[in-house]
């Protein structure tokens, strides 16, 4: 049902396990997206993220791979 | 939220950040989107992709060396050439890389361009930077943020570029400055007792 996966869990992952995961994945092999807005980004982001702010996250989908990994925050 | 959104979309693997920037105290890169993406067209073929990387990993290792000829502090110095060093070995991991995609034999070495790896202006960064580079911490944290710009700016560059094929060289590229930062790591904590940085 729907309604079931809207709320079902994402898995989180906190700074040491982003760490881990960084070093034993290849770069091109997973998605790490920043959601924040471009004032935040500019400050301060994990290198490699690609900036897609909240509100534009839907339209863009087509342009995300949903077979790799996803790092969102 | 967004982690969410994702999962509902048929996204197979979905990671929520807990905690985001706020918990992180590890590698942080910085500017806008668009910061020096104009080094690029987009376009670039595996090669000419190459000779951009290797003209900046040049200009880098060159400004090691110019800051290393004014250090009075001899570790300071050291560590220097030591850093000169690896942007060398990075370049020749290049120029072999240059040789596996084409016949004709490399002509790299000779095209310094102004700017540095992670795309900063030479003598700019240099006037600003130099006073900072005069002991060993001052200089491992200069490093560690050149290269974290570096490891960003090649992956913008990957997302920039159209072609599959060049996409792949920075993937590679932007694998060998993770390299490059976990190395430095390991420098910078033999030297104070900073945590793990990425």
């Amino acid at each position: 049902m729907f309604w079931k996966r809207l709320f079902a869990t994402v898995p989180s992952l906190e700074a040491d396990e982003i760490r881990d995961f960084f070093a034993r994945h290849r770069e091109g092999t997973y998605d790490l997206i920043d959601v924040r807005q471009p004032g935040e980004y500019e400050k301060g982001h994990l290198p490699g993220a690609r900036l897609i702010p909240l509100p534009e996250l839907a339209n863009v989908l087509d342009q995300l791979d949903r077979d790799k990994p996803i790092i969102v925050y | 939220m967004a982690a969410q959104l994702l999962n509902g979309q048929g996204f197979k693997e979905v990671y929520n950040f807990k905690g985001g920037m706020n918990s992180w105290h590890g590698l942080t890169a910085t500017g806008p989107v668009e910061l020096s993406l104009d080094l690029i067209r987009g376009e670039e073929t595996p090669t000419e992709m190459i000779e951009i990387a290797f003209g900046l990993e040049g200009a880098l290792q060159k400004f090691y060396l110019t800051v290393g000829e004014t250090v009075t502090d001899q570790s300071t110095a050291d560590l220097l050439k030591k850093l000169a060093a690896i942007e060398e070995k990075h370049q020749q991991m290049l120029l072999k890389e240059y040789d596996q995609l084409t016949e004709t034999p490399a002509h790299l070495a000779n095209q310094l361009p102004e700017i540095l790896e992670g795309g900063f202006r030479f003598s700019e960064f240099l006037s600003q930077n130099r006073s900072v580079m005069q002991t060993i911490s001052g200089v491992l944290d200069l490093a560690l943020m050149l290269e974290t710009q570096a490891l960003d700016l090649y992956l913008r560059f990957a997302l920039k570029t159209k072609e599959v094929s060049t996409k792949s060289v920075l993937y590679t590229l932007a694998d060998q400055e993770k390299a490059h930062l976990a190395s430095l790591g390991e420098l910078a904590e033999t030297q104070t007792s900073s945590s793990p940085l990425l």
